[in-house]
């Protein structure tokens, strides 16, 4: 009878430490994947604010586009914003990936013939997401619609967990 | 006496027979003991090994949504058609007014947004990468570069012009 007692406590001490291995043993990576995927919602949110988003200026409603005529006049009011503490972030940029970028920051003066607009320079952790880059671009005297492939890229010190 | 003599005996068996039992039960218990053992740790085994299968992220469905807004260089009375535009095009056989071929434009300016977008192999931490449309009416493109792991988050983005065409983007990525 002890024998078969100290089976049945062996047996469910074992059960037991299956079971919270189990559980606990991917907690890390679960933690990682929940910041990465706040993060994502975070640049998400940002890029489908008012100040940020295309609406339906470009046509029909875009999600995840940015109007790069709003951001280029937002990067000169920046401070009315809390120089980014508006969207608890440090740092916020947009950088064209195609057409091709060729490094050159974007000024009030040389917009649209430059790819990176630095609205917020931040330190910090960065995390990136793919937007639209669109805006209006003048051919002959005739506005048209162009947009770009780009990422919007945030900085931010601590955790967003 | 006779009959003292032959209590003792029975109850000399019934020991014997209660003994058997109770090492049987042990046994028994014992075996019970070690097959659940081996059913658990087979479990375990089953349970924490990743699972390969492609999961919806929302960097990949981010990536395929921005794509589609792209301005191409190809253009239509209006003005320059999107990349989601340009796909019912090429879908349709029809040129771009400029008279270039829409199915070649749709092949180069999404190979040259993936090349620019996903840079694979090196030291980063991106194998490969697949990115497969088609229509209700057949297949329309199929792109592929490095090594197709096991191991892929991806999107499905099914999405129509209103007109009856429908189109479906398949895209993932392997670590």
């Amino acid at each position: 009878m002890a024998i078969m007692l100290l089976a049945i406590t062996l047996f469910l001490a074992l059960a037991a430490m299956f079971i919270l291995a189990t559980q606990f043993s991917d907690l890390k990576e679960r933690a990682s994947i929940i910041a990465a995927d706040n993060a994502q919602l975070l640049i998400s949110k940002i890029a489908n604010s008012p100040e940020f988003s295309c609406g339906d200026s470009y046509g029909s409603e875009m999600s995840s586009c940015i109007d790069a005529d709003k951001v280029i006049n937002l990067k000169k009011d920046i401070s009315q914003y809390g120089n980014g503490g508006f969207w608890g972030v440090d740092g916020i940029q947009i950088r064209t990936i195609y057409p091709q970028n060729t490094g050159i920051e974007c000024t009030a003066l040389n917009y649209p013939n430059c790819d990176i607009i630095t609205i917020v320079k931040g330190n910090g952790t960065g995390i990136s997401s793919f937007v639209s880059l669109c805006g209006k671009i003048s051919v002959n005297e005739i506005a048209y619609n162009k947009c770009n492939l780009a990422e919007i890229i945030i900085t931010y010190s601590g955790s967003l967990t | 006496m006779q009959s003292g003599r032959d209590n003792n005996h029975v109850f000399g068996e019934f020991d014997i027979m209660n003994k058997k039992g109770q090492e049987e039960m042990v046994g028994f218990a014992l075996i019970v003991i070690i097959v659940s053992v081996i059913i658990l740790v087979f479990l375990g085994f089953f349970l924490s090994s990743k699972n390969n299968e492609s999961t919806k992220t929302l960097e990949a469905e981010n990536f395929v949504l921005s794509s589609l807004q792209y301005s191409t260089e190809c253009t239509d009375y209006y003005g320059y058609i999107s990349l989601k535009n340009l796909i019912f095009l090429c879908n349709s056989q029809t040129d771009c007014v400029s008279g270039q071929d829409s199915c070649e434009v749709l092949n180069s300016t999404l190979q040259g947004i993936l090349n620019q977008s996903w840079k694979v192999g090196g030291g980063s931490s991106i194998k490969g990468y697949e990115l497969n449309i088609s229509s209700n009416t057949g297949w329309i493109l199929d792109m592929e570069k490095g090594n197709l792991t096991g191991n892929s988050e991806g999107t499905l983005q099914p999405f129509s012009d209103g007109t009856g065409a429908s189109v479906n983007i398949v895209f993932n990525v392997y670590h």
